[in-house]
This record gives C-alpha cells, structure tokens and sequence, in this order.
C-alpha cells in the first residue's frame, strides 16, 4: 500500500507539470487548429498526404511563411508592418525588369542583389520613421505601402516580363529527395532559435513587452524597433524572389493583399499584436492553417466570395482566439 | 573596491513651467547609508532620477569622486557603478525572473549565445539572499506577471544587485514589502555597507529611516534644506524640516461643521484588496478630507464609495444599509465621483460643453429628448458655476483646465448629489480657479452636502477640510480634527507616527 501511493505520486506530478508545461506554450492553440484543418482537408482530398501533395502545399507555402515571419518579429517588438506587400510587389518588379528572359548569370546575381538591398532600404525607412522619428507604426507604413506601390508601377507600368527558366528552376530544387522550402523552413527555425537565444532575441521581447522596462534596464529599444522592420523588408524582398521563381513575371499588384494574411498568420500563431509574446513557430503553424484553410475552400467547390467570408471569419477567430481560451480558464479557477 | 563619493550640488529641473527641483543637493560616501526625505511633491523622485541618468538636469553639476560627470542615460549611469531600484517600472511581465534580472547585461558566451544556465545559477544564488521571506514557489523561471507585489520588488532589488553597483539607490522599496522582507533588506544593506557600498534610501516610513540612516538629507519645495548626521536630527525636527512655516488660509469661513447634523453615510469594516477595516462617519454639511501619501488607497476608498470596486464590509446611506455594486447604485443613492484625471475618466474631450454637462442626467430628460429645457438647465449649470465659455457649444477642450474641471463636477451637481466624492481635483489647475472651485466646494458643503475630498496637496486640505482622515497602506492611521488639524500632525501621521507621540515643542 505505502510503497503503491511513493510510487503513484511522482508519476501524477509529472503528468501535469507536462500538461502544464504544453498548455503553457503560446502556440498551443493554434497547434490544435492545424490538426483540425488537416483533418478537414484529409477528408476532402484523397491524395492529402501523398509526397506530391505535401510538395505541392509546401511550395505553396513558402513566399506566405517568408512574409509572416518577418511580421511576427515586428509583432513581437511591439510594432506593425502594413507594407511588407507592397513591398514583395516592388522586389517582383525589380527582378523582372531588371533580368529579362535571356540574362546571364551574372546579371541574375546582380538583380538578386539589388532586388534585395532595396527590400532592405523599404524596411529601413520604414524603421527610422517609427524608431528614431516616433510615428505611429500602422500610419507609417500604411503610408509607405503607396510609396512602394508607386514604386512598383514605375518601374513596371502593365504585368509581364518573364526571367530565364535556370532562375525559376532554383525554386524546384531539392536534396536527397528534400525540396527547397523544407531546407528554407528548418534553416529558419534553427536560425530563430539562435537568435532567441542571444542578446538581440532578449531585448527584442524586452522592447515589445514593455518598452520603458527595457529602456530603463539599458535596452536600445529605438535600434530594436528599427532592426525589426529592417529584418520584415528583407524577408519581404525574400518573398518576392520566392514569387518570382515561382511564376516567372511580374505584377505591380501581385502582393498587395499578402500583407493581411501576414498578419492574420501572426496571431493565429499565437502572437499578441500587443507585443512582447509569440515567436517564428508559431506563426509558421498560422502560415499553414491559412493555406490549408484555402485548399478546403477550393476542394469544397463553393463559390468564390465564400473564400472572402471565410476570410473574414478567419481574422475574427483569430484575434478572439487567445481571448476565449483565457475566459475558459478562468471560469475553471 | 575603492571608496567613492557621488555628490550632486545645485541641480535645476523644471518639466514646462513647473520647478520640480530648484536646488538639490546630495552626497554620498562608500559604506553610508543617506536616506533622502521630503513630502509629496518635493522633488526627491526628480533629483533620484537625475542622479540614475533618467533625467537630465537644467542647471547644477554631478561630481564623482571629485571629477563631474554627466550621465545622457541610465545606462551611462550604470557604466560608473550608480544603480536605482525602481518600483516596479524596469520589469517585463511576460519575460522571467532570470530573464528580467539579467536582462542588458546578459551574460554572452564568445559564440553569441546567452548563457542560460549560468543566469539561471546566479539568479538562484540571488533569490537565496531573500530565502524564507519570499512567497514559495518563485523560481528562475517564474515569468514575472505571476508574482506578488512584493516578490516583484524583490526581483527588482535583485536586479539592481545583479550590476555589483558602487552606488545604490534605492527609491520607497520597502514600499511594498512586509516586516519580514524589510527585516532581511536591512540585513542585507548592513552587508552592503560592509562591501563598501553606497546606499541612498528614499522611504516616508519613519521607524525606517531611523533605523538605516547614517546620514539623512532633507528636501522642501524641491530644495535641499537641511543635511547632516542621524543623531543631529531627531524626529520631531525633521518632520519641522519638511513642511514650510507658513499660515495656511482657511478657505472654508464658517466655522467647524454641526456635529449633530444626520449622519448622511456610515462605513464599517470596509475591506477591499488594498482597504483594510476602514471605519467613518460623515455627516450632513462636512467636507471630511483624505490625506496621506500618494498611493495609499484613497483614490480606492472613494471608488468603492461609488460602487466601481468589489468590497465587504457594510455601508448605510442616510440610515438605510445599501449594497453599492455598481455606479449606476451609488447615483440612485444620490452619490456622485469627480475623478482625478479629467482628460481621461472625467471629460468627452471632443464633445460640446453642453453634452459633457448633460452626460449623466439625459435619462431624465425623456425620449426624445427636451433638448430646449436641457440648454436651459445647462445654461442654469454654467451660470451656477461662473464657467468662462464661449458657447454651450464650444468643444469642452477649448476651456482652462480650472474651467473644465468645473464641468466635470458641474456634471454630477445637476443631479443634485447628497454625497460628493472628489478624487484629487484640483492636480494641473491654476490658483485663481482653485479659489472659485473652494468656494464652490464650501457652498455646497453650506447646502448640507456632504462631501469626501482627497487630495495630495496638503495645504488644500488644511485649508478646506472639517476634518482629515489619513490613510497609509489601506488603513486610516490618523483623524485629525480641531485641535490637530495642522501640517505638522498631517505630515507626521502620513509619514508613520501620530501627533501624540511627538510631543510638540518649541
């Protein structure tokens, strides 16, 4: 009997603290979402979980998982970023005009370059005016997303363009029979982890969390916020090389409406929009979420201003989300 | 370590038009324990900041060791070994407490990474300073919003003590702990001293300040006005040191209020979170005034007073016994709260005078509503209360703040209250609209109005009040009335001890 009850107890103490431990974790919530969407989409498509089809998702996928990851560290430092669209736009425009069907390779490497230092140079703006000059993130950006848009049909007045097939090629490679996105999605997990685990993750949760905290503890919370939004703009130009290997041309209107998914992605992952919480995970659980959620909709053969609704209601269940399952906790204290 | 001295000489800050520091002077040595004292509002917060490099001065000079210094932010601060303990204001709730007490200067290793285990070891190592006085259970780990009060102050002690500062300031952090935990703090700063450690302790607890002093320095109206040994000031002077010698206007001309008059509101055994067994009558035609330091709970006696915090205890209004559950109880038993911040609990900033003055009364008005006899009443309202107002109509922000304010008590006397609560209300208002708000105040209070009027401003309530109760960490600790009603015993009983126990010589 005695020995019994030594031996039950550490085992029962254990099983909480696990359960604790999971129901603790920010993505808890939208990890339970996945697994219904992923059921949902099983049931209407056979060849669900067929290596073609997960290729085919995975693909899918990357430039959305790009972009959010880029927002959810600007969420996470206590901003916003409206204009990451507009400016995965800009860069798609940039590379195609820049390279033209037949370039070399060199002329590749050099569009590439300035494709991606002028997502960096948009994040930069974008960074200084919110850091260093105090705007409001989401008025900023809202504003910076027509001057890239602007930009955009500038430089690309009407779609078209095309880039040569050994560029688009890049985006179908694999090793050992793993595709790119695979290698790009475990490169940037260990990457986040990395930098988590450094100063700048630190002071980043520190600076969104409570940023006269961190001021006071001797955190630069200005050249935190400025670094996340340099960080979105080239994850952002990320994104449009990523789109622009996979369809090949370019349009000044091709990004435009990525910039709410993005965000949408963000909090079904679990990150606060308030700031100071959440994490790449998380948000890459929501990049899926969404875009099974869009492969439903296809499968179901429902007309198309469904797939708004469903939109819609998806942004609504995301930010309440976190709050009911905070209002059934409390009711079970 | 080596002996320093910080020393600050003459500083000047002023924040817009106010002097918040005209000329502060302090100085301390390795192994001494300075406590910095003054009433409410004498700039000992400025001139601690200043010293910590979270303000810069307007005038004045800091000298370390001998050299100036000037610090641009508290990180330069840091760099020279001068460390503050905040109440509170340098914690991230979402982060841990490892992670909070590290957090600025983590410790790296060479390939970048921070060395988890290692903060996670010294943080241990430093919760064990505070073993057996902290709630069980606080761990490295704990994110920081799960701890109590008390635990997060002690992070923040902790915190400051991860830096190994040479000088260490420490602003009210016994604020909020128990016997115990500032036992063991004492303990500690002793230890300190020891290490050659300097110590600025700011505290209104008077048995505190006499039991860790070495040296105590006394600020008035944002001056240095007195600084010496701990035994060259005894108790008695040193509360004569904080308050100025001057006659305090009565506002309030007709005499002490009908003590026979009906009790118009009764507490007992009123307990909230942060109210403990609060006790008090007020009759009919009384202003009874709430003092004591900021922060005491008096602005949460009066909003339990009006129904917007949960409470036990019982409450009779005129006789009857009522359950205040909500605002809307409190105004059917003819209670009505003048916030303390008006721009944000007490106005529409953007709307008409009018609509702001008619706020709480439109149900009487029927539906739809009588919008002439409402501008009359209005009209009647703004005459009452002598408001300088262009129009009715004038956004309620184009008005002085002595003006506004007026709205925001004339809102509530249109509804003819019978108990008045006051939530500091004159903070930001200029001295010639204070005078007409106290007449205003005594008229009612004329009219048989009984009104509970907190405010941080001493001398007001010296000035307008029948009596006074002072509160310190939700408890009344003092009434002060006829005889005692003076800024002597008002600041004494604020800061800890009565007037009875400070035999009052000359």
């Amino acid at each position: 009997m005695k020995t019994e009850e030594i031996a039950r107890v550490p085992r029962t103490i254990e099983w909480s603290r696990l359960i604790n431990r999971a129901s603790g974790q920010y993505y808890l919530f939208s990890l339970l979402l996945l697994a219904i969407v992923v059921v949902i989409n099983a049931q209407l498509q056979e060849n669900f979980f067929t290596p073609r089809a997960m290729n085919g998702l995975l693909r899918t996928v990357l430039p959305s998982l790009l972009l959010a990851v880029g927002q959810a560290i600007v969420v996470i430092g206590g901003g916003i970023d409206l204009s990451v669209g507009a400016i995965v736009t800009m860069v798609n425009v940039i590379l195609v005009t820049q390279m033209g069907a037949d370039a070399t390779a060199a002329e590749v490497w050099r569009a590439v370059a300035i494709g991606l230092l002028a997502g960096i140079a948009a994040g930069a703006v974008n960074g200084a005016a919110v850091a260093f000059l105090r705007f409001q993130p989401l008025v900023t950006t809202f504003a910076t997303t027509s001057i890239f848009s602007g930009i955009a049909v500038w430089v690309l007045p009407s779609p078209g363009g095309a880039v040569p097939s050994a560029f688009m090629s890049i985006y179908r490679w694999d090793l050992a029979g793993i595709i790119l996105p695979v290698w790009i999605i475990l490169f940037l997990l260990l990457a986040w982890t990395f930098v988590r685990n450094t100063k700048f993750g630190r002071f980043l949760y520190a600076s969104g969390g409570q940023p006269i905290s961190a001021y006071m503890s001797a955190v630069p919370v200005n050249w935190i916020r400025f670094t996340t939004y340099v960080i979105s703009g080239f994850m952002s130009a990320l994104t449009g090389l990523a789109i622009t290997m996979s369809i090949g041309t370019g349009s000044a209107l091709i990004g435009l409406d990525m910039t709410m998914s993005s965000i949408v992605a963000v909090v079904l992952g679990g990150t606060a929009l308030s700031g100071g919480m959440g994490g790449v995970f998380g948000t890459m659980i929501g990049v899926f979420i969404i875009t099974i959620i869009r492969n439903v909709i296809s499968f179901a053969n429902v007309p198309s201003w469904y797939q708004v609704l469903v939109n819609g209601l998806i942004v609504m269940f995301a930010l309440a989300g976190p709050g009911l399952i905070d209002l059934i906790r409390r009711r079970r204290v | 370590m080596n002996g320093v001295t910080l020393s600050a000489q003459n500083l000047v800050k002023r924040y817009g038009g106010v002097v918040a520091l005209s000329d502060g002077n302090l100085e301390v040595h390795s192994g001494e324990v300075v406590t910095l004292v003054g009433a409410n509002g004498s700039g000992k917060s400025t001139l601690s900041k200043i010293v910590t490099g979270v303000v810069a001065p307007q005038g004045g000079q800091l000298l370390l060791n001998n050299q100036p210094v000037s610090f641009s932010s508290p990180l330069a601060a840091r760099q020279h070994g001068i460390v503050a303990v905040y109440q509170e204001l340098s914690l991230v709730p979402r982060m841990t407490v490892s992670e909070n007490i590290w957090l600025g200067h983590e410790l790296v290793s060479r390939s970048g990474l921070v060395r988890r285990q290692e903060m996670r070891d010294r943080t241990r190592a430093l919760l064990d300073l505070f073993q057996g006085v902290m709630n069980a259970g606080v761990e490295p780990d704990t994110p920081v919003h799960q701890l109590a009060p008390s635990d997060k102050q002690i992070a923040e002690i902790l915190k400051a003590l991860s830096l190994e500062p040479r000088i260490m300031i420490l602003d009210e952090a016994t604020a909020s702990l128990d016997t115990n935990q500032v036992k063991r703090l004492f303990e500690l700063i002793g230890e300190w001293k020891k290490q050659g450690k300097g110590i600025v302790f700011i505290s209104h607890r008077l048995d505190e300040i006499y039991r860790i002093a070495d040296h105590i320095t006394v600020l008035r109206n944002g001056k240095t006005v007195a600084s010496a040994p701990v035994n060259e000031i005894p108790r008695r002077e040193l509360v004569h040191l904080m308050i100025e010698d001057v006659e305090i206007a009565r506002h309030n001309g007709s005499g002490p209020a009908p003590m026979q008059a009906e009790v118009s509101l009764k507490v007992e055994n009123l307990n909230t979170r942060r109210l403990k067994d609060i006790n008090f009558e007020v009759r009919r035609g009384e202003l009874l005034g709430i003092g004591g330091l900021q922060g005491q709970g008096q602005s949460e006696l009066l909003l339990t007073l009006f129904g917007a915090v949960p409470y036990t205890g019982s409450l009779t209004v005129f006789g009857r016994p009522v359950q205040l559950t909500s605002p809307r109880r409190a105004m059917k038993e003819h209670i009505a709260f003048v916030p303390g911040d008006r721009s944000t609990e007490g106005l529409l900033p953007v709307r008409s005078i009018l609509e702001n003055l008619m706020l709480p009364s439109w149900r009487s008005y029927g539906f739809p509503i009588r919008m002439i006899k409402a501008r009359h009443d209005a009209q009647q309202a703004a005459q009452n209360l002598k408001l300088v107002m262009e129009s009715l109509d004038a956004p309620v922000t184009s008005l002085s703040g002595g003006n506004a304010q007026k709205v925001v008590l004339g809102k509530w006397l249109l509804r003819s209250p019978k108990i008045l609560l006051l939530d500091d209300p004159t903070k930001g208002v200029d001295v010639g609209a204070k005078g007409e708000f106290y007449k205003l105040l005594t008229e009612l209070r004329n009219q048989g109005t009984s009104i509970l009027f907190y405010s941080s401003d001493d001398e007001e309530l010296l000035g307008l009040c029948d009596r006074i109760l002072v509160l310190q960490d939700g408890q009344i600790t003092a009434e002060l009335q006829g005889e005692s009603l003076t800024h002597y015993d008002l600041v004494a009983a604020s800061m800890g001890s009565t007037g009875q126990e400070l035999p009052y010589e000359d």
